[in-house]
Order: structure tokens, then sequence, then C-alpha cells
């Protein structure tokens, strides 16, 4: 038995080949079964995702790589081979991938939590062709995910310039929800910050522009209200997020027009992000009391501020799944090892007990006293050979590096299960942790 | 025992405090129960020192400078175990739990001895008093750390660093709240604590020039502040900075009547 994943990834193939080899959702189930028929895998899982397509492997008889890399140079057409953009991982390795994919260390932008979902959909996708092996795998993956985000900050801070404008507002504000805030421009930029501002539950924004018809429909696409760009200044006063997003060649914000405003609303501050380039707001706006003033390159910066914090993380999250996947292949290996040594040892025993019959065939004068001692010898000598394989066997399998013993032992023993040995597909889930 | 109960607490406020700094040390939050059990553990301790001290002397921890500083110390520490415990926040034990140790170490160093005795309605009276006025200015102690996190917290959003503090203090408006709250609790302690005072100071014709000068200011303060944030509607930086002005004032005042005071055993 062996465990394997192989696919591309954002890391390996660019986005024209990964789209091309995209398995969609849809296709899923049939994509496993002929995937199934064809490498002779006794388990199967996909994952598919913008920045990866994968294929989780339990492998049978023979080996399952070149079924898989035909599978996909296929999707790719022009007779180009896949395997050229992809990678293939074994056992631990395998087992690794899928716990940092999963915990988002594998994505494109480190730590995001989205990829956690889609290999939870991933798993349920392919459940009619994975069995214990891999709906072990799975689940475990996605506790481990849980951990790592638990145990380090590799998911922690914003990771966008939107979020971060929000995550700057939430530091002066904490919830946004109830607050008000104010648009001006009707670009794209301001869109996706609206957007964000919104989806944080700000109770009134409003949008100004130059080009009022524009702000009509910006704002009609997110329940804001519009105004005019000369009547937004006397609203000021109310709001408690500015954000500035226009094309304006100069500034468009100044003190002045800050300044009156900030005394009609007392000791409350206001938070204004100018997301504009060239910028919107004078730099003097930020030295009024209770004002704060955060330009592109101060969201840049959180940006990068987080991420390099997310980066320091790694090596903890790395010992996490170091840790994990020890346990997991200690269970795999276990799940392996315990039906062979049966085998083993019953097999064994048949030879003594033929070898045993066909001896006394030929001892025949032996009293029964010495026929019992012939068969306790046999029996002392079968135990004695036995015992040092069977006792390094259980301590490889305790430790995780049992796998390759089972195989050989297989190999050269020619074993096969015997009735009543526990398969893996017999494991029932609640076992699976 | 009540040595060794108070050596105990101080390490427990002083191993909350260490846990609430975690983060500055490592880029993870805060371990908010672990926190809250700790200081929770402290407090039980704390309070198992008080009850021996009312078993063996057979009077409430509250006259005496020794007691009364370990009664307000505990007083701080539950007063931001329930700020805590309400907001799921524990960045202010930086602050008050190191304040909750300091006091109960000083009350070890100058000995759980208990001051002259009042009894009957005039010990209730007394007793209500000097409870009320530790709560009113443990409260007002509160507010002033919440104040101080949003002047530096402020101070750092200002000048557009994003380090530890940005990513682990609370946002500024939960500052702000927890200011007011405590500023208008410890209004409503003082007062009647105040007002217990004097009315026992005409009652009993007794009274201590020095400590009621100190206590009137203390009440001015938290009075003042009440006013500008409930009246005024001062909040955020004002509030925050005018609560550490009157606050020290208060703390400078009284370590002044200390020195100055012929009678310090009086005198808190």
């Amino acid at each position: 038995m062996a465990l394997i994943v192989a696919g591309l990834s954002h890391h390996t193939a660019p986005i024209e080949v990964r789209e091309q080899v995209a398995i969609a959702a849809h296709e899923t189930p049939r994509v496993l079964e002929e995937l199934a028929q064809t490498t002779g895998a006794s388990e199967l899982a996909l994952l598919s995702t913008c920045n990866r397509t994968e294929l989780y492997v339990v492998e049978g008889d023979a080996a399952a790589t070149p079924g898989i890399w035909a599978h996909l140079s296929h999707r790719l057409g022009g007779g180009a081979d896949a395997a050229a953009y992809g990678y293939v991982r074994r056992d631990r390795e395998a087992a690794a991938h899928l716990y940092r994919v999963a915990s988002g260390l594998d994505s494109m932008i480190l730590g995001e939590a989205q990829i956690q979902g889609q290999v939870r959909d991933a798993w349920e996708a392919s459940r009619s062709t994975s069995r214990a092996i891999l709906n072990r795998l799975f689940q475990s993956s996605l506790l481990v995910a849980s951990r790592v985000r638990t145990e380090t900050a590799v998911g922690r801070g914003a990771a966008s310039v939107s979020s971060a404008a929000v995550q700057l507002a939430k530091k002066i504000f904490g919830s946004l929800t109830g607050r008000r805030a104010m648009v001006l421009g009707a670009g794209d930029m301001a869109e996706l910050a609206l957007q964000c501002l919104v989806g944080e539950g700000v109770r009134t924004a409003i949008v100004a522009n130059r080009t009022h018809e524009r702000a009509v429909t910006l704002a009609e696409r997110h329940g804001a209200q519009a105004l005019r760009y000369d009547d937004c200044w006397p609203r000021l006063a109310d709001v408690d997020v500015l954000l500035c997003s226009t094309a304006s060649p100069h500034t468009i914000v100044a003190r002045a027009q800050v300044e009156p405003a900030m005394r009609q609303r007392g000791d409350r501050p206001l938070c204004i992000l100018d997301i504009a380039l060239p910028r919107d707001v004078a730099d003097d706006v930020g030295t009024l009391d209770n004002v704060f003033l955060y330009d592109l390159d101060d969201l840049r910066s959180v940006v990068a501020t987080n991420l390099e914090r997310r980066r320091q993380e790694l090596p903890t999250a790395e010992s996490v799944i170091a840790e994990e996947v020890e346990l997991y292949w200690q269970w795999v290996a276990g799940l392996a090892a315990v039906p062979v040594l049966r085998t083993f040892r019953s097999q064994m025993n048949q030879v003594r007990e033929d070898e045993l019959a066909r001896a006394l065939k030929k001892l025949a004068h032996l009293a029964p006293d010495d026929r019992a001692a012939v068969d306790l010898f046999s029996r002392a000598l079968m135990n004695k050979f036995l015992h040092e394989p069977s006792v390094r066997l259980r301590a490889a399998s305790a430790n995780g590096h049992g796998l390759a013993l089972v195989d050989a032992l297989r190999y050269l023993f020619a074993l096969e299960p015997a009735d009543g040995d526990a398969q893996p597909e017999d494991v029932p889930e609640s076992e699976s942790r | 025992m009540i040595a060794l109960a108070h050596a105990v607490a101080i390490v427990l406020y002083l191993a909350a405090a260490g846990l609430a700094a975690i983060p500055f040390a490592r880029p993870i939050r805060a371990p908010v129960r672990s926190v809250v059990w700790v200081l929770a553990a402290g407090i039980a301790i704390h309070a198992v020192a008080l009850v021996q001290f009312v078993r063996i002397h057979n009077e409430p921890p509250l006259t005496g400078l020794g007691p009364a500083m370990s009664f307000a110390a505990v007083l701080v520490a539950i007063t931001l175990l329930t700020v805590e415990a309400l907001a799921r926040e524990v960045s202010l034990t930086l602050f008050a739990a190191p304040l909750a140790a300091l006091l109960t170490g000083f009350a070890s160093l100058v000995g759980m001895v208990p001051g002259p005795e009042a009894n009957g309605m005039r010990g209730v009276w007394l007793t209500s008093h000097i409870a009320l006025s530790f709560l009113g200015i443990a409260a007002f102690a509160t507010a002033a750390g919440a104040g101080v996190m949003y002047l530096v917290e402020r101070r750092e959003l200002k000048s557009h660093r994003f380090g530890a503090i940005f990513r682990f203090f609370p946002p500024l408006e939960t500052l702000d709240r927890v200011n007011h709250v405590a500023v208008v609790a410890g209004w409503l302690a003082l007062t009647v604590g105040i007002g217990l005072a004097s009315s026992y100071a005409l009652e009993y014709r007794t009274g201590h020039a020095i400590k009621m000068v100190w206590a009137y200011s203390a009440w001015l303060a938290v009075t003042a502040l009440t006013i500008g944030r409930v009246v005024r509607g001062w909040c955020a930086h004002r509030a925050a900075m005018l609560t550490n002005v009157l606050f020290a004032g208060v703390v400078v005042l009284y370590i002044a009547f200390r020195v100055i005071d012929p009678l310090k055993g009086r005198f808190l």
C-alpha cells in the first residue's frame, strides 16, 4: 500500500495550465470513477481549486501515477505532458502536503482560510471513492488546519489592502456595525472598499462623485445613498469613516474642509482612508486632533507586516504538521501491520504443522510422550524464530516506520490476508480519530 | 498564614500580567481563559488572607494602613476580573494586575495591623464608608489604566506604527467605553462613601482635616470627569487625557499629605 498525491499547483504551473486541468465540481464523480478503473487505485480523492488540481491516491497493486498524468495530460490537450508541470509526493510527504494545503501554508496568500472549506468540499465530493485511509487523512487535515490556526498566527491580520482598511477602521471603532461611512469616488477600488464596509455592517454609506450618475449606480448596487460631490462636505460631520478613492490629479480634501466638521463632531474620532493615487487628502489633515489618516502606503505596510508575521509563524506551523503526520502515519502503519502479522504467524504455523506431521509419520515408533516433546520443540522453535521479527515489526509500526517492512514481509513470504483479518475498508469511521 | 497567602496572591497577579503580555513576545492572542483563571485564583488566595485577618482580629480589614491597602488591592483585582470576564479582553491586566500586586506587597511590608476599632452602628457606618471609598478609588484607577492604554494606542495609530500594540491592544472605542463605565461607577461609589464619611464626622464630631481634604479632592476629580463625560459629552482623547491628569493629581496629593500629615497612622 502506498499513499501518494499527484497534481499541479500555482507553485509549478502557470494559470493557463491550471485552468485547463481544473476539474469542476460536477465532473468530480465521473473523473474519480474513471481514474479508479484506469489506475486500479483502492482509494481516490480529488482536490481542485483555482490554484491546484491534486489527486490523493491509495495505490492498489499497480502504480497509479501514469494513469493520473495521462488523464491530466488529456485535459491539457495539444499533446502536452501534465507531468512536466506537476509533482508527486509519497506516504508521509503526501500526508504532510495535504496538511500544509489545508492549513493555508501552500496557498498563494499564506494562511488564507478559504482553502480549509475547499478541502472539506473535496473530501465530501470524493466520498464514493475514499475509504478509511483517505477519510482519516482528510478528516485529520481539517483538524490540523484548525490547530495551526489556533496555535499560530499564520491566519491572522489582513492580507489585502481593502481588508487592511477595514482592520484599521475597526482598531478605532471596534465593530463597524451601525457606523456611518462616506466614499469619495466611484471607481473599482471605491466599490471594493464600499463592499467591505457594507459587509462589516456599516449602517449608512454615502457615495459622492463628480459624475453623479456613476455615484447613483454604485450606491444602488450596495444599498448606499448617492450625493453630488459638492454637497458632501456638510455631511462629513456625521460620518465615522471617510474613504477616498477618486482619480483626481490633486488633493480634494483639505484641512479647511475637515476642521469645521471635526468641531461639530466634538471628541468623536474620524478615520480617513485615502486609497487614491495620487492622494486625495492633504497631509496636514492628519495632524488634526481625533483624525486618523491613512494612505495606500500605510495600508500596504499593514498588509506587509501581517504577512511577515505569518511567515515568522511557519516553523511553529510546520512543527504542528510534523507532529500530526507522525500520529497519522502510526495509525496507517498499525492498520497494515496487525493483519499481516496475524497472517504471517498463521502461515508459519501451517508450515510447522505440515512438516511436523510429515516427520512424525517417519517416526511412528515414538512413544506419545516423545511425540508431544517433538511437537513442543517445533512450537518453541517457531516461536523463537518469529519472536524477534514480530517484536520489531510492532515497534516499527508504533513509531511510524512499519509500512515498508509490512510490504517487504508480504512480498518475501507471499502473504495474503487471512479471512477475518481487519482491512482498512472495515475500520469504522468513528475510529478515524 | 496571611503573609504567605499575600505572597502567593502577588505571584498569581504578576503571573496573570505575564500571561496577558504573551502577545508581545509571540504573535498569538492572549490566553484570555488562563489570564482570567490565574487572576481569579489570586483573588481567591487573597480573600483567604483577608478572611484569616477577620478571624484573628474580629474586624474587617478596613482600618489600619496594611489591611486597607490589602483590601484596596483585592478590589482592584475584582474590578479587573469583572471587566475581563464581561469584555473577554485582558490587556487591562498589564496595568491593573501589577497595581494589585504592588498594593498587596505594600500591605505585607507595612504589616497587617488593624486601626482603632469602632463597634456597633458606628462600625457598620465606618466599614461601609471605607469599602465604598476603596471601590470608588479602584474604579478610578481602572479608568486611568484604560486611559493610559488609550493614549499609548492612539499615539501608535497617529504615527502609523503597526507593531505589537496595534495588533494586541483592544480598539480605542473599547478602551473609551471602559473608561466611561469606570468613571461613572467610581463616582457613584465615592459619592456614597464620602457622603457616609461626612455624615459620620458630623454625627460623632470626629474628623481628620487632611484626610477629608484628600477625599473631597478625589471626589471632585471624579465628579468633574463624570460631568464632563455624561453631560458635556467628553470622550476619546480628551477623556483619557483628563482621567490620567486628575488621577495622577489625586495620587500626588495623597503622597504629599502622607508626608506632611503629623497623624500618619490615621490617614491611609
